[in-house]
């Protein structure tokens, strides 16, 4: 029977499907924070950005529908997109956008490590290491019998840790799979469980996965939708019930805080829920 | 006089009307191009939404046909060949030893698997997998098709009326039954799959 080490206490509910400014129309499908919990939300044809309780402080278009959204240590904002990765100041002021649809099909996921950036490319399957003069350097994922991470749920996504170790998702072997940046595969934790919350159930699952630096690793799964805290040896140590996610949600981006607030992308209902762990009545 | 028709003659109309799309359908049918057809979008077994309801298996129940003239098909293209498919499985059943679900979903056996490529005997996670059907023993219960859809699987698995099975009747027994009147009569210009239609008709 599994005794969660953690709570996890719903705090915060921001935007929501609507005309609003604060809401989006159709889609919902970046989340990312800031080291001060900020919340960055990339949908529709924009980036909207929310202070942390929750109050739209800032919003800008961008080129393409954005699919993914990351928040480099120099505070600049990046969008990535269909073909293509857009660059953005804090304030939203377009400062460069990397073209090239044979590295960017369709990239999903955004990461950094020192003098790199990383792309989550659904079309390829992969996760490319790029320079920071847009670069390519080499594929991580690919190197493999299945020639690339298994996504039947159409979404590479992944988060760098603070030395550079990258942590992919790979639904369709029901892992979180531990990468160099060189492409070398260094681990996994992960297996699939049926009906146990100890490991992954469905086709695929974890679908989207974060990095709580020091901590552990925060993952989201679909069918049923629901939010989980593992170690980094594997073990589960919480999770956020399904309840607060509509049923049909699926890709739920989520980003953690260095406090360990979680956010979470609900796809359907078009809001960022916000949860604080809390163990003993105590933040964790 | 006033130029405005008589309710007569708006009535007559509608009468010629209604013959002549009833004579046009009959024409159709005599020809052998009016087909059954599932709606996917509306039969319960496949349409989004319906997450936490048991298979409707009255295509299996209400057919005059043997085992039914309504079988699933594996749309390929969009099929994610995924190594635990919950189509293929009980997903909620236990697992075995080898870290895979210990029993199969379809209660008459009727999906096969085949690894594409070499398998890997050390991680059967390292493969895709090709699902095919084998139609002689499947009698379309819906139940893969539940399994299959979104956002648990792709909705790559579809109840489909097979028409070298079907025997056209006037008034299909499942499309009296059925709820959501899934059940649909189309021209064949207008069928949702043309080819398979032409291959079969």
């Amino acid at each position: 029977m599994f005794a969660p080490e953690f709570i996890y206490r719903q705090v915060l509910t921001i935007a929501g499907k609507g005309a609003g400014a604060n809401q989006f129309t159709s889609t919902l499908r970046g989340i990312a924070v800031d080291g001060r919990g900020a919340v960055y939300a990339a949908g529709d044809s924009e980036v909207k950005l929310f202070d942390p309780v929750g109050q739209l402080v800032g919003r800008w278009p961008t080129a393409r529908p954005g699919l993914s959204i990351a928040v480099a240590p120099d505070g600049t904002v990046w969008v990535g997109e269909t073909g293509q990765i857009e660059v953005f100041t804090p304030a939203g002021k377009p400062l460069t956008a990397w073209r090239d649809e044979r590295v960017f099909g369709r990239v999903t996921a955004i990461g950094f490590s020192s003098g790199s950036v990383f792309a989550g490319d659904a079309e390829a399957r992969a996760i490319r290491h790029i320079d920071r003069s847009g670069k390519f350097r080499n594929d991580i994922g690919k190197d493999n019998p299945t020639n690339g991470l298994l996504i039947p749920n159409g979404v590479v996504d992944f988060d760098v840790d603070a030395v550079g170790v990258v942590y992919a998702a790979n639904p369709g072997k029901h892992r979180v799979e531990r990468y160099s940046s060189g492409g070398e595969l260094l681990g996994h934790i992960g297996r699939f469980s049926g009906p146990d919350p100890t490991g992954f159930s469905g086709c695929c699952n974890p679908t989207n996965v974060a990095v709580w630096n020091g901590r552990g690793i925060v993952v989201t799964e679909k069918a049923g939708p629901r939010g989980k805290l593992y170690d980094f040896a594997g073990k589960l140590l919480a999770f956020i019930d399904g309840d607060c996610f509509d049923p049909m949600c699926k890709n739920m981006d989520i980003a953690v805080d260095p406090r360990g607030r979680v956010a979470i992308g609900d796809t359907e209902r078009l809001h960022v829920l916000v949860f604080e762990a809390v163990a003993g009545g105590r933040p964790a | 006089m006033s130029d405005q028709p008589t309710r007569r003659t708006v009535l007559r109309g509608a009468a010629v009307l209604g013959l002549g799309g009833a004579a046009g359908l009959l024409v159709k049918k005599a020809h052998g191009q009016i087909f059954w057809q599932v709606d996917p979008a509306r039969c319960l077994n496949s349409r989004l939404g319906e997450t936490t309801v048991e298979a409707c298996n009255l295509c299996t129940s209400e057919c005059v046909v043997g085992l039914s003239a309504v079988r699933a098909v594996n749309e390929y293209s969009r099929c994610g060949r995924c190594n635990i498919c919950p189509a293929y499985f009980d997903i909620s059943s236990a697992v075995d030893e080898k870290g895979m679900p210990s029993q199969k979903l379809c209660p008459r056996d009727a999906i096969q698997r085949k690894p594409i490529g070499k398998a890997d005997p050390e991680d059967p996670a390292n493969n895709f997998y090709e699902y095919f059907i084998d139609e002689d023993k499947c009698d379309g219960c819906g139940k893969c098709v539940m399994k299959c859809k979104e956002p648990l699987g792709l909705g790559s698995i579809v109840l489909r009326v097979r028409y070298d099975r079907c025997v056209n009747c006037n008034r299909c027994t499942i499309s009296t039954a059925c709820p959501k009147n899934a059940l649909i009569q189309v021209p064949q210009d207008e069928a949702l799959h043309p080819p398979e239609i032409l291959r079969h008709g």
